[in-house]
């Protein structure tokens, strides 16, 4: 009966979610509201669960890191002076050691993973291959793309009028745009899966539960009826004659 | 109004009420279309085949429930390839959800009556670390202390046997990564790949496929499922079909009914523009 | 003294500190900084672990202002409030108390809210692509013909339907993703690792302080 329950739950949820394609409405308002709360509260369970967790396993090992996680608590507190006029300034500490060990972090290897590592895949990229004129013609066309498109970012203004750059300019640009061209499709990809798995949940199609498929009549049916009618039968407001 | 004007002035709610009848239609009539397979899958499928037995294998859930749809099909075909195999499986999450993720995967697969996997000898759980890029860094250096605690027994990591050997990033064979954005494939290059060279693959969403092409091509990352299209693919080649063959129909009719948009709105354009028309 | 402590250099100094202390043990090896710095780092993941109050609070602050004004559309800020105390304080990690993962009112709301919500959320921008597609993406001129032309022909690819009828959309789809589209992201990557490289000298050097401003007050 819970499950039962739960099931009608989530198709009533997800549905009013799709509400919105039609116009926004209350149904649609409630579920945003519901999702929101939902979603700031677990982000909370699990960043305490964490604390718990690590405080069990490693941090109450030794009396130093016992002070060290009390430490680490009070300099946490420092975050909520955010919310304070007088000692906001407070607030930037923590967040300073965030954004120090972050950057320090990446800097690590970014030049080696990002950059160097590009540049070297770049370079070794052979612009005849032996029985293989496709790959040749690829890889000289990857050889003019890459630098063309740097350049096109590097040198901005007025400096893509001049000589070459014009060149360039144009070889990048159509690059650019035959790529994020591709984003596009795959963009597509991604946004129908979604709303295919989700079609797949409200017509109960395994694993999914088969119950699911009743609830979704129902209440699209329901929620169609309030939405249409609405708008039909609304009082229509009366035109001022100027 | 003339017809082009009509069809372009078109309510975009006939347009939704199409994409609800692409989708729906399929998935209850299923048209059983030919899904060929590309070299993406089938470069994923044998990179897994390529280690040897008693690899160890980490998986992270680099997303979340919101990605599900897409993703959640390949890790199960992906954990049915290797539960299928001799592999010692260690289960991360650098998304906090990853671990609901998993939970899903655990009450579907049944690994102990399925696959006669034990937990905590073949396979462990370790749950969510924090901080992403930062709390990837840790748990290169050291695994148990950045997840002291495993998330489905509440031992102590170091407690069980699979991890009597692994205690750095140099004891992982493969890290194969399914991702949603950020923290994601850039953060574990730095911390893992380029300082440990450990191999990675992944699959990733549709949205972020492009990103991943440079990585792809310097061998950085060693081989890509990128959507569902090739999710379905793999579980063809499994012959372990899932929720991503069960869809795929519907992201065939769905992407025609683009295609046919584009085709339709362009030439409306086009011809009223030719017309005089405004 | 209150003073003193307002001084902005106070967390540039730490910014620069807690920068070098990963930087450097990673260069130049130093196993009582490297100790230090592996220490440092999981001890900054605790700190940044406490931060999780802020967005709660934040959207109580604002919400709670509606409610009392009881102004248009107070009653969902009302439900919003309402439902995030619910999953946390049922969500706490208390297990003695019956709290938590295993708490059935925490499981039902994860599974049966929070979960469709999450995906249904994502999942609608698939209307709103469709619409525009057929609405906006016109072929003005070469450029955005190449853009509609590429993104036409990796639908294509995606899709088994069109692939069964003409294998060639995969050869070319493929073809676009190994060239221009790596071409695209390689000179975007490399052009940002650079910006990134600028932006942690600028903020070695203090240079960069972006991230410290808020609070009225330079």
């Amino acid at each position: 009966m819970a499950d039962l329950f739960g099931i009608w739950v989530t198709v009533f949820f997800t549905l009013a979610i799709y509400t919105f394609l039609y116009k926004e409405n209350p149904w649609f308002r409630i579920a945003e509201s519901v999702y929101l709360g939902i979603a700031t509260g677990y982000i909370i369970t699990v960043d305490l669960k964490y604390l718990r967790d690590q405080w069990t396993g490693v941090w109450s090992s030794t009396g130093f890191m016992m002070t060290a996680f009390a430490f680490a608590i009070l300099i946490g507190l420092l975050w909520y002076f955010r919310f304070s006029r007088k000692y906001f300034y407070l607030y930037r500490w923590p967040l300073a050691v965030i954004v120090g060990t972050g950057i320090g972090q990446a800097m690590q290897t970014i030049i080696f993973a990002q950059f160097l590592s590009q540049i070297r895949g770049q370079i070794s990229l052979p612009l005849f291959v032996a029985g293989d004129l496709m790959r040749s013609f690829n890889n000289i066309l990857i050889a003019i793309m890459v630098p063309s498109v740097l350049l096109y970012f590097w040198f901005t203004g007025g400096s893509h009028e001049i000589g070459a750059m014009k060149v360039i300019d144009k070889i990048a640009r159509y690059t650019m745009m035959t790529g994020f061209g591709s984003a596009c499709g795959y963009t597509g990809l991604t946004r129908y899966s979604l709303f295919s798995g989700r079609c797949q949940y409200l017509l109960g199609i395994p694993p999914n539960p088969p119950e699911a498929k009743m609830a979704f009549i129902t209440i699209a049916a329901a929620f169609l009826l309030t939405l249409i009618g609405y708008d039909v039968f609304k009082p229509k407001t009366k035109e001022i004659p100027t | 109004m003339s017809l082009l004007e009509k069809l372009q002035s078109l309510d975009r709610r006939w347009v939704y009420l199409l994409g609800w009848i692409v989708v729906l239609v399929p998935l209850t009539n299923p048209l059983g279309l030919p899904v060929s397979i590309g070299r993406d899958s089938t470069n994923y499928y044998n990179y897994i085949e390529g280690i040897p037995d008693g690899s160890v294998v980490m998986i992270t859930f680099d997303y979340g429930i919101s990605a599900m749809p897409e993703l959640y099909p390949l890790t199960v075909a992906t954990f049915h390839h290797l539960w299928s195999h001799n592999f010692k499986v260690i289960v991360v999450a650098s998304w906090r959800e990853g671990p609901m993720v998993m939970d899903i995967v655990l009450k579907e697969m049944k690994p102990a009556e399925n696959y006669g996997k034990v937990y905590g000898e073949d396979w462990i759980e370790l749950g969510w670390f924090a901080q992403g890029e930062v709390g990837m860094a840790a748990l290169r250096k050291d695994i148990s202390g950045t997840l002291p605690v495993d998330y489905i027994e509440k031992k102590p990591t170091t407690g069980f046997p699979i991890m009597q050997d692994v205690k750095t990033a140099e004891d992982i064979d493969l890290l194969v990564s399914f991702e949603t954005g950020t923290p994601g494939l850039p953060e574990w290059m730095r911390q893992w790949g380029t300082p440990y060279s450990t191999p990675m693959i992944m699959g990733c969403i549709g949205v972020m496929v492009p990103e991943v092409a440079p990585y792809l091509q310097t061998g950085q990352l060693s081989a890509l499922i990128p959507g569902l299209t090739a999710s379905a693919e793999y579980e063809q080649i499994l012959k372990h079909p899932g929720l991503a063959t069960a869809g795929i129909d519907a992201i065939s009719t769905s992407h025609l009914l683009v295609i046919v948009l584009v085709i339709v709105g362009n030439a409306a354009y086009f011809m009223s523009k030719g017309g005089g028309g405004s | 003294m209150s003073e003193a402590l307002r001084r902005i250099e106070i967390p540039i100094v730490i910014t620069i500190l807690c920068t070098l202390l990963q930087i450097i043990p990673f260069y130049i090896n130093v196993p009582p900084l490297e100790a230090a710095s592996d220490t440092f780092r999981s001890w900054m993941i605790l700190v940044a672990t406490c931060s999780t109050f802020i967005g709660a609070i934040t959207l109580i602050m604002i919400h709670s202002k509606t409610i009392q004004k009881q102004s248009k559309g107070w009653y969902y800020s009302a439900i919003m409030i309402i439902f995030m105390a619910a999953i946390t304080l049922t969500g706490l990690p208390i297990p003695e108390a019956g709290l938590g993962d295993t708490n059935t009112v925490f499981d039902f709301l994860f599974k049966n809210i929070y979960t469709p919500l999450g995906s249904t959320m994502y999942s609608i921008i698939a209307f709103f692509i469709t619409s525009a597609a057929y609405r906006a993406f016109r072929a003005r001129n070469i450029e955005a013909g190449l853009v509609l032309l590429s993104g036409l022909l990796m639908i294509c690819k995606n899709a088994p339907i069109t692939t069964s009828l003409w294998p060639g959309f995969v050869t070319i789809g493929d073809w676009i993703f190994d060239v221009p589209n790596m071409s695209t992201m390689r000179a975007i990557i490399i052009g940002s690792a650079l910006g990134a490289i600028a932006l942690a000298v600028r903020t070695l050097l203090g240079m960069e302080r972006g991230y410290l401003r808020g609070g009225g007050e330079e």
